[in-house]
């Protein structure tokens, strides 16, 4: 499975470089940092009103997440067997090939030659856009970001924002070939009409395919239902029209009953956008009745295994929590300098930079668990109390354990260990170390370039010390 | 009452001032100050690099150079956490060092957290005729909880006029090794800082970590600002910033 999956992770440092100068991408996230944090605040504080506390409500989810995953087989068995009695099939997908198999085995047994879709990440883990354009069904995104990107060629930057790295002008400039039309200056007054120009294309398309294709933000054990939460309606029209619907989705996304639904439902939107609900719920469950007239003739399942079973029981069980709310990227420092793009495969942000290399092998993604300052902005804030920093740290450590760390690396941490339990000669190299330093200063007392860490100095002085230690001249206060 | 004064291996090499203004906080405050000697680092760099044994050895050199005094006192967010929340798991499975892991976490104070929770100071020696932001460090403020104690401390400082910037929780972009590691991203990141500490124009910033201090130091100037001075709290409170 691992070989099987395209990630670019290993280069997470040189794509970061990249995206670090590059101008429009930084605009961009300029303009959508405030907002999110802006708006998960507000939804936050709104919490209030209902006489709700976030650390009380935010243990609720982590204890009904909690009991999911640490019965996973128990609470899959339910939700199989009551989907099915409600009309659905249930297929499993061990891994990103199986979801693609039973896909297209659908289309080809239903003639199905165009897939509308609404949001799913785990479609992405499958590459399932492509496989699907490979068997000739044209696979058509409907989620407006997605629907972007899909004519940019690209990959979801975020996981609930997937344009979210894309410019106005670069939209324009994309819909207007799209489309065929001469391209126009766009301010984002111009947002609502070009929505509406999108959502006429994609009427035509909602009318013509023969499937739908969606993830699902929950599976209810207890009704053996889907759970969508959309905020645009494409995820009505994507899960009743067509004749099929396929809904994809993770084997973790269960929750016993539509009760823990309703608690987890208070803090996802707001941790997400800060609405206190979003703009669409829908409940999708079985097949349409024999004396309704709304509906798909047939419904599938496909829950995917894909790395997740693995993680269940082991040191990155509190994972499986995660609801893909998005607020850990949302306030992640490092992922608001760079996009998602740069993290390489499907997830980005602090649940990606765990969720990468346990996805995809440790050895294939070695920076991500390093490419955090450790602020813990991202634990702070997340829904189901998942302590993102400490799964990243026991991914370094698990690094460190099977030696995946550079030699260098390795060598110099060694030394300076085996020198830090030496206080007699620690001192005498600090003593150096701090004339030194102080040698290589300016006038101004700043150090400009350091050739030990040209890392920091490419960026940034450093103020240099005196250039005698605190243990020496305490040393020479206490003589005197 | 008698303390041990834990100076960190950064202030130690970087920049000696701080331990003397703690030293001077503590003992104007009456604290019968001891530092060790064997003091190095508390190993957070080698926690932090995912090397395990490397940090448990540290850790327990620290243990046992921080034991039998009444409190140990430490000028430095990230380090505190280290001693106070990190040293007990890591040693958890240790019988023979689990309890002392325990028992100098519980003693081990940050600063700010000790002169303010502990002491309860009222008065303190500095004096600063100017306007000065508080950057709040990750460590001390999500792993300690430290938000109030320095706030109200700098409010005791004689001439000293605090005026807080916008986002003053983001973190600097520091993080130990990822500033050398990702330098560009680090840099980034602390752009964004320095546009807040320009959007206050305060004469100092000031916080509780000498990393997160040298990192927006060496960026203010390499941006050109000249002017807003970079302080640790411990000397703006001690009276010994050089002003
Ligand atoms: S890890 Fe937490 S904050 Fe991040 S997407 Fe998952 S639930 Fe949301």
């Amino acid at each position: 499975m691992k070989a099987a999956v395209h990630s670019q992770a290993m280069h997470f440092q040189a794509r970061a470089g990249v995206q670090v100068a590059n101008k429009g991408l930084q605009k961009a996230l300029e303009k959508a940092k405030p907002l999110f944090v802006g708006k998960r605040a507000k939804g936050i504080a709104g919490l209030a009103e209902d006489g709700l506390g976030f650390e009380e409500l935010r243990s609720t989810c982590e204890a009904i997440r909690r009991r999911v995953v640490d019965d996973l087989d128990v609470w899959l068995e339910i939700f199989e067997e009551r989907a099915r009695a409600s009309g659905a099939e249930v297929l499993w997908a061990r891994d990103g090939d199986e979801i693609r198999r039973h896909v297209i085995d659908i289309a080809r047994r239903h003639g199905v030659t165009k897939a509308v879709k609404s949001k799913s990440m785990l479609s992405e883990e499958a590459r399932l856009n492509e496989a699907l354009s490979a068997a000739g069904i044209r696979p058509v995104e409907t989620d407006l970001g997605e629907y972007i990107i899909q004519l940019a060629g690209e990959a979801p930057s975020h996981i609930i924002a997937p344009a979210v790295h894309k410019t106005i002008g670069e939209v324009e400039a994309l819909f207007a070939k799209e489309h065929g039309r001469p391209a126009g200056t766009r301010t984002s007054a111009d947002i609502p009409a070009m929505a509406r120009e999108a959502r006429a294309v994609l009427r035509q398309h909602f009318l013509s395919a023969e499937m739908g294709i969606s993830g699902a933000n929950f599976l209810i054990a207890e009704s053996g239902s889907a759970a969508l939460v959309t905020n645009e309606g494409n995820g009505r029209m994507v899960t009743t029209l067509p004749r099929v619907h396929v809904v994809i989705t993770g084997i973790e996304k269960i929750v016993p009953t539509l009760e823990d639904f309703a608690t987890l439902m208070r803090l996802l939107p707001r941790s997400a956008t800060g609405q206190s609900i979003s703009n669409y719920v829908s409940l999708l469950t079985g097949t349409r009745g024999a004396n309704e007239t709304e509906g798909p003739e047939k419904t599938v399942f496909i829950l995917v295994d894909n790395g997740r079973a693995a993680l269940a029981g082991s040191d990155f069980s509190d994972m499986l929590r995660c609801i893909r709310c998005g607020a850990c990227m949302n306030h992640c420092p490092v992922y608001f300098s760079l996009g998602g793009h740069a993290y390489g495969w499907v997830y980005p942000g602090p649940m990606g930079s765990v969720l990468t290399p346990l996805y995809t092998g440790i050895e294939n993604a070695l920076d991500l668990p390093h490419a955090s300052t450790g602020c813990n902005q991202c634990g702070s804030v997340c829904p189901v109390n998942i302590p993102l920093p400490a799964l990243m740290h026991r991914l370094r450590e698990i690094q460190d354990e099977r030696g995946l760390r550079p030699r260098h690396e390795r060598f110099a941490l060694r030394a300076w260990g085996w020198l830090a339990a030496r206080p007699g000669l620690y001192r005498l190299l600090t003593r150096r170390a701090a004339r030194y330093l102080r040698w290589l200063a300016d006038d101004s007392g700043r150090i400009r370039v350091l050739g030990l860490a040209p890392g920091w100095s490419d960026g940034r002085d450093l103020p240099a010390p005196p250039g005698q230690t605190f243990h020496e001249l305490y040393a020479a206060r206490k003589r005197a | 009452m008698r303390l041990a004064l834990y100076v960190t291996c950064l202030v130690d090499l970087m920049r000696p001032a701080i331990g003397f203004a703690s030293l001077r906080l503590l003992e104007e405050a009456g604290c019968e100050v001891v530092v060790p000697p064997g003091q190095t680092c508390c190993g957070q760099p080698a926690w932090s690099a995912g090397n395990r044994p490397l940090a448990r050895d540290l850790a327990k050199k620290a243990i046992a150079e921080l034991e039998g005094y009444d409190y140990v006192v430490i000028p430095s967010g990230s380090c505190s956490d280290q001693i106070r929340n990190v040293y007990p798991q890591l040693l958890a499975d240790d019988p023979a060092w689990a309890a002392r892991a325990q028992a100098v976490a519980a003693c081990s104070y940050e600063l700010s957290c000790f002169l303010k929770d502990v002491l309860q100071a009222e008065v303190v020696p500095g004096e600063f005729a100017g306007s000065v932001t508080y950057h709040d460090s990750c460590k001390g403020l999500r792993g300690l909880g430290i938000k109030a104690q320095p706030r109200a401390l700098l409010g005791k400082v004689r001439g000293l006029m605090l005026a807080e910037m916008p986002d003053c929780e983001e973190c600097c972009g520091f993080g130990g090794a990822f500033a050398v590691r990702f330098g560009d991203v680090s840099t980034a990141i602390v752009d964004r800082k320095c546009e807040a500490i320009a959007a206050v124009g305060a004469d100092a910033v000031v916080g509780g970590d000498l990393g997160c201090l040298l990192n927006i130091e060496g960026r203010l100037r390499r941006r050109g600002d000249n002017r807003t001075q970079v302080l640790h709290l411990a000397e703006v409170l001690a009276g010994l910033a050089p002003q």
